[in-house]
């Protein structure tokens, strides 16, 4: 993706950390509802399926737009890392 | 895995009706027979691409991604309703069991019977089943299949000695059923250096003592050309080994790998076995180009299977093979042999007039090399040291060993 994540104005972030399979997407779908249209959501996740789940689920779903998708390594522990926007 | 063979049951199917979860040996029996229930497969378009659930007998399969429940469960449960009048049973899965437990779930929510795969592709790909393909006083031989995947292992036992062929991953399980049997692992011999499966040969050997067998031409990585780093015995053409009452002689089986050997077991019954590895399958065999040279080793598996296999293999032996495509390929007992000399007619891959038309057939039908198979060959000889999750993402889907077509 060709945005640039750095930059990017973050609205609120969502700390998933620890939650598995369907719950860093059930949170993270409730959690933009309470957004503005615009707003961006950071996910940050320790699941790394999440990577795909939520390339597909942005693929589906009208309302988010994924943004970018990034990996950090924090004390040995890899985060997963989503930025989607709620659309409408 | 539990001590002795998977029990076959034919109770499954008014049980999954009931119950909310059932486990992958239920799941196995299932698929065993006909029975009438839809598989609901809630993981991403590309996993399930890549690799879904069959069996003997493969029931309806369904797809719906487990977040179109969540965008509009509406439409989604609809869609599953459609396929489950007249209360028709629902497997749900997902990759690890997680989404499909939340789906199956909000299905009963709805009224539909809907039960939940546990542990998912991942607890799926990691079963094995065992059966007794020969029990006999003096000698018994078992199948270790790892179902999801489509690779085979065998265990022989005589007068209390155990050897394994190819052992999968897990060696525990081999060890609990070893000692269910009072047996004790003497030899554990690898037919070749693995490219789709994680061998625990090495490990085996280490944890009791029993000595791992690999052909020297096979201890050096075929693209890094780095030699193996770990300990292990040297397997020679030719080489004879006692266990019990069974002798067990190597043939050097160049061709899949440059250093593959297949494994000629004698019976006291005047029974052979032959175990192929990935050289003959029951409907296939071994491709040439896992090792990144198709085109100089495809003469080899030429030269292999129409030469050593027809004057150095008894042709009354079972062949064993390493692996199988379909499940269609077992006999009517889940075992998946057949004798040599029916293979040559049976086996409609085999049928070439020459040499140049079969490297050219070859050649011509090589499948898609799965890239993981590069660091899975790595793990097998010691180069590489994966944790259990990179382990899993290795190892997932069917294996890719056998030729196309």
């Amino acid at each position: 993706m060709s945005v640039d994540l750095s930059t990017l104005t973050v609205t609120r972030e969502l700390d998933v950390t620890g939650l598995k399979c369907p719950m860093p997407l059930v949170k993270a779908r409730q959690e933009i509802a309470s957004l503005a249209i615009g707003d961006v959501l950071k996910v940050i996740s320790t699941d790394r399926g999440s990577v795909k789940d939520f390339q597909g689920w942005a693929k589906a779903a009208t309302q988010v737009e994924l943004v970018g998708q990034s990996e950090e390594s924090v004390d040995g522990k890899t985060l997963y890392i989503h930025f989607i926007r709620r659309l409408r | 895995m539990v001590d002795g063979a998977v029990s076959v049951t034919t109770a499954g199917l008014s049980e999954l009706g009931k119950t909310t979860e059932i486990d992958t040996e239920t799941l196995y029996n299932l698929l065993r027979q006909p029975h009438d229930f839809l598989l609901l497969d809630v993981r991403n378009e590309d996993e399930f691409q890549l690799w879904r659930i069959e069996g003997t007998y493969t029931p309806e399969t369904l797809h719906i991604p487990y977040f179109l429940f969540l965008e509009d469960e509406a439409t989604a449960v609809a869609r599953v309703a459609a396929q489950t009048p007249a209360g028709r049973p629902v497997v749900v899965v997902c990759a690890k069991g997680g989404a499909s437990d939340y789906v199956a779930e909000r299905l009963r929510g709805h009224n539909i019977a809907a039960a939940n795969l546990m542990g998912g592709m991942v607890e799926w790909g990691d079963f094995y089943a065992v059966q007794p393909m020969v029990e006999r006083p003096d000698y018994q031989v078992y199948q270790v299949d790892r179902v999801a995947r489509g690779c085979v292992s065998w265990i022989f036992i005589s007068q209390g000695e155990a050897a394994i062929v190819d052992p999968l991953r897990y060696g525990r399980r081999y060890l609990d059923f070893l000692s269910g049997k009072q047996a004790q692992l003497k030899l554990i011999l690898d037919t070749h250096a693995h490219a789709d499966h994680i061998s625990t040969g090495p490990e085996l050997a280490q944890a009791t003592g029993a000595a791992y067998y690999l052909h020297p031409y096979d201890a050096i990585h075929p693209f890094d050309m780095v030699p193996a780093q770990m300990a292990y015995h040297m397997l020679t053409d030719g080489q004879r080994f006692r266990l019990g009452a069974l002798t067990i002689e190597t043939v050097h089986t160049p061709g899949h790998t440059l250093g593959q050997v297949n494994f000629v077991v004698t019976a006291p019954d005047g029974e052979a076995f032959c175990c192929t590895g990935d050289n003959l399958f029951i409907e296939s065999f071994g491709r040439p180009d896992l090792g990144g040279q198709g085109e100089r080793w495809a003469p080899i598996v030429y030269d292999t299977i129409f030469g050593i296999m027809k004057t150095r293999v008894p042709q009354h032996a079972w062949i064993l093979p390493g692996h199988y495509a379909s499940p269609h390929e077992a006999n009517a007992e889940g075992i998946y042999t057949k004798r040599l000399h029916d293979l040559w007619r049976e086996n409609r891959s085999l049928h070439f007039a020459d040499k140049p038309s079969f490297v050219r057939y070859v050649l011509g039908h090589l499948p898609y090399m799965p890239p993981q198979y590069v660091e899975i060959k790595r793990v097998n000889i010691g180069l590489s040291h994966p944790d259990v999750d990179t382990a899993d993402e290795l190892e997932l889907g069917k294996n890719i060993c056998a030729l196309a077509g």
